[in-house]
């Protein structure tokens, strides 16, 4: 081979020197040898970027496993960099990688696939790019920024409170207890608690009244809103329940006809209700524009919904009647007992459009326009007894019934009861006269649900 | 799971070519990142990235933030520019994807769209016929976005009453604009009635309000 070369040189130029034959050997052989491995190289490379190197986004604290495959002809050797610092473990297959693991840090991580021509140093290695997203923990990320001292219509973050009524002639009586908080998404912005309530027993006539209020987290002053629509409401309430002995002899008189919706009893207790917590939610509605007009601003700028419900205790049952306008729920929840289902009523319809978030307000004018508008968000009823009347915000009730067909479905309920107080981290004791109640359900609203951190309020006759 | 649906049409004729189209995948790149950082972005929002030159093409079909991964945008050399053709493909993807309430599905948040160009529609006439289609479809709001000199926002006019412009279309300048549009995205998901629409946050001094 080699005297052929030699044979070939003489030919062509007669006798040179051994010098510079070995310099043209040692030229020519790089020159060859250069190209060469740029070919193997270059086809190497373009079936290794052919390959789909597109792997899924991990995220902290979510177990992750993915295969990436890496086989490919004439690739003898490759080595996986980059996953150092994420907490991921990359084992090496015949044909590939399998990353796994738990991820520790979130961001953008750029990983090197190493790889060589067959019988190539890996030292001179060619490489394949590709980034591995790791998304943080939303947990983590969750901010609680406290909310500027100097705006206007300042109101604490969280509020709670228990309404101890105590038994009488040795029959325990009912209690009522509530919790609000303010939300993720409010305290990742330092922004206030949109959310509101308002509890009331009459130690002599022995009438409950509750307010639970959403003011919308887009308009401005909507806390004030809130909490002008729970002040006021349940103000006109006690006020009108003060004496209501004919309000009474009408209910009486009701519970004997409960069974006949046209009849006269009823529509004397339709009245009443009217007058009552119908004026009362009208009353709470004109008192925000009022204020509204005061700043001289318009009063949508204080948009807010409004759960009202009265109660009281008959010798032949329980009384309720609520106004409701906005989302949210209102529920009269009656436990299984003796192998029976469990029942379930949400007393009204909530208010909610196409879309997520769309509701309607107290404060629209709509819904005062006429007085059937009116009479549509009025409800009452007698029952023998039951287990909760449970009024809640959107905060509390999307997480957990998400659609009205979960709304009204009696098993949803009797599992959200058994939630609250099973709880793992945060149980409530809804025993008679507990107390320290009104803190275990603040405690409870603490709980996680994706995408779902709005205010929270919710207040329970139990 | 309410989500929060974030459609983003661009302009990728070739105009947009060479430091345009970097600058905008920089800041494309960038709200990502923005929003990953926030944990109710990250928890709801679904973005969808629609381009549109000759061809109009979803080159992400409505993603949760969580798994989304920005692919290359291409440009061609030249050729028309179909706006038109691309608000065609969002009616059709809103009407696909977007879950609206009802008794036994909750709603997403209202859409939010984004539209970006550099210059204006060459496919007029489905352009014109395209806009009452997509007024008849529910957004939060709707931005348009004039960038760079040739760019006319007479047409977008019809389109939204949120027509802005940019003066420049360096990478500094693209970055504010896609840095207002997560502001505006972080704020997306709130309650607001049935009808109003949420005030957009104010813009940077590189994004001019034309009126």
């Amino acid at each position: 081979m080699m005297e052929k070369i030699l044979d070939t040189i003489k030919q062509l130029s007669g006798d040179v020197s051994q010098n510079l034959i070995d310099k043209f050997l040692s030229n020519a052989v790089t020159k060859l040898w250069t190209e060469y491995i740029m070919d193997i190289e270059t086809i190497i490379k373009t079936k290794v970027d052919s390959l789909k190197f597109s792997i899924p986004n991990a995220s902290v604290k979510k177990g992750y496993h993915i295969e990436i495959p890496f086989n490919v002809e004439d690739v003898s050797e490759f080595l996986l960099e980059g996953l150092e610092e994420t907490g991921l473990n990359a084992e090496k297959t015949d044909n590939g990688y399998i990353i796994s693991g738990t991820p520790v840090k979130s961001g953008t991580f750029p990983l090197v696939m190493k790889y060589r021509y067959e019988g190539c140093l890996l030292g001179k290695s060619l490489e394949k790019k590709f980034d591995l997203i790791i998304n943080p923990d939303p947990r983590d990320l969750w901010k609680d920024l406290p909310v500027p001292e100097d705006i206007e219509y300042p109101k604490k973050n969280e509020d709670k409170k228990y309404v101890k009524v105590t038994a009488l002639d040795g029959t325990p009586r009912k209690d009522i207890v509530a919790a609000s908080k303010r939300g993720r998404s409010h305290a990742n912005e330092g922004k206030p608690r949109d959310d509101d309530f308002k509890l009331y027993h009459n130690d002599e006539n022995d009438w409950y009244v509750i307010a639970v209020a959403d003011g919308a987290g887009s308009a401005k002053y909507s806390r004030e809103g809130s909490r002008i629509a729970c002040e006021t409401a349940v103000n006109h309430c006690i006020n009108e329940l003060k004496n209501c002995e004919k309000f009474e002899e009408n209910i009486q008189q009701y519970n004997l006809f409960k069974d006949d919706s046209e009849s006269e009893a009823r529509k004397y207790v339709g009245d009443d209700i009217y007058k009552i917590i119908g004026a009362a939610a009208f009353k709470a509605h004109k008192a925000i524009d009022n204020e509204a007009d005061n700043k001289g601003v318009a009063s949508k700028l204080y948009a807010t919904t409004l759960l009202l419900a009265i109660a009281k205790k008959f010798n032949f049952g329980w009384f309720v009647a609520t106004f409701w306008v906005g989302d949210g729920a209102i529920c009269l929840y009656t436990e299984d007992k003796n192998g029976e289902q469990p029942k379930s009523t949400l007393l009204g319809v909530p208010d909610e459009g196409e879309y997520a978030g769309q509701t309607r307000f107290l404060t629209m004018p709509e819904i005062f326009k006429d007085s059937t508008s009116l009479y549509k968000r009025l409800r009452f009823r007698i029952v023998d007894d039951f287990t909760a009347l449970m009024l809640m915000t959107d905060g509390v009730s999307d997480p957990w019934f998400e659609t009205d067909s979960n709304l009204n479905n009696p098993e949803k309920w009797q599992k959200f009861y058994q939630e609250i107080q099973d709880n793992k981290e945060h149980p409530v004791l809804l025993d008679d006269d507990n107390e320290q109640a009104a803190q275990q359900l603040l405690d409870w609203l603490d709980f996680w649900s994706p995408g779902n951190h709005d205010d929270r309020t919710i207040a329970i006759l139990y | 799971m309410r989500r929060l649906p974030v459609y983003i049409l661009i302009d990728t004729s070739g105009s947009m070519q060479g430091e345009p189209i970097e600058a905008v995948k920089v800041g494309l790149a960038d709200m990502v990142a923005t929003l990953r950082q926030d944990p109710y972005a990250l928890e709801t929002v679904c973005i969808s990235i629609i381009t549109y030159d000759r061809d109009v093409k979803q080159i992400v079909p409505l993603t949760p933030l969580e798994d989304l991964q920005l692919p290359e945008i291409t440009t061609p050399d030249s050729g028309p520019t179909h706006t038109g053709a691309a608000l065609e493909m969002l009616c059709q993807m809103y009407s696909k994807d977007v879950n609206r309430g009802s008794s036994e599905q909750k709603g997403d948040w209202m859409p939010l769209l984004f539209l970006l160009t550099d210059g204006k529609p060459s496919d007029i006439q489905v352009y014109n016929s395209a806009i009452p289609k997509v007024k008849q479809l529910a957004f939060t709001n709707i931005v348009a976005c004039a960038a760079g000199p040739k760019a006319e926002t007479e047409p977008l006019k019809k389109l939204t009453d949120n027509v802005y412009s940019l003066d420049t279309m360096d990478s500094s300048t693209f970055r504010k604009f896609f840095q207002w549009i997560s502001m505006q995205v972080q704020a997306g998901g709130k309650s607001m009635g049935i009808t109003d629409n949420i005030e957009l946050p104010q813009p940077p001094a590189e994004v001019n309000i034309v009126i």
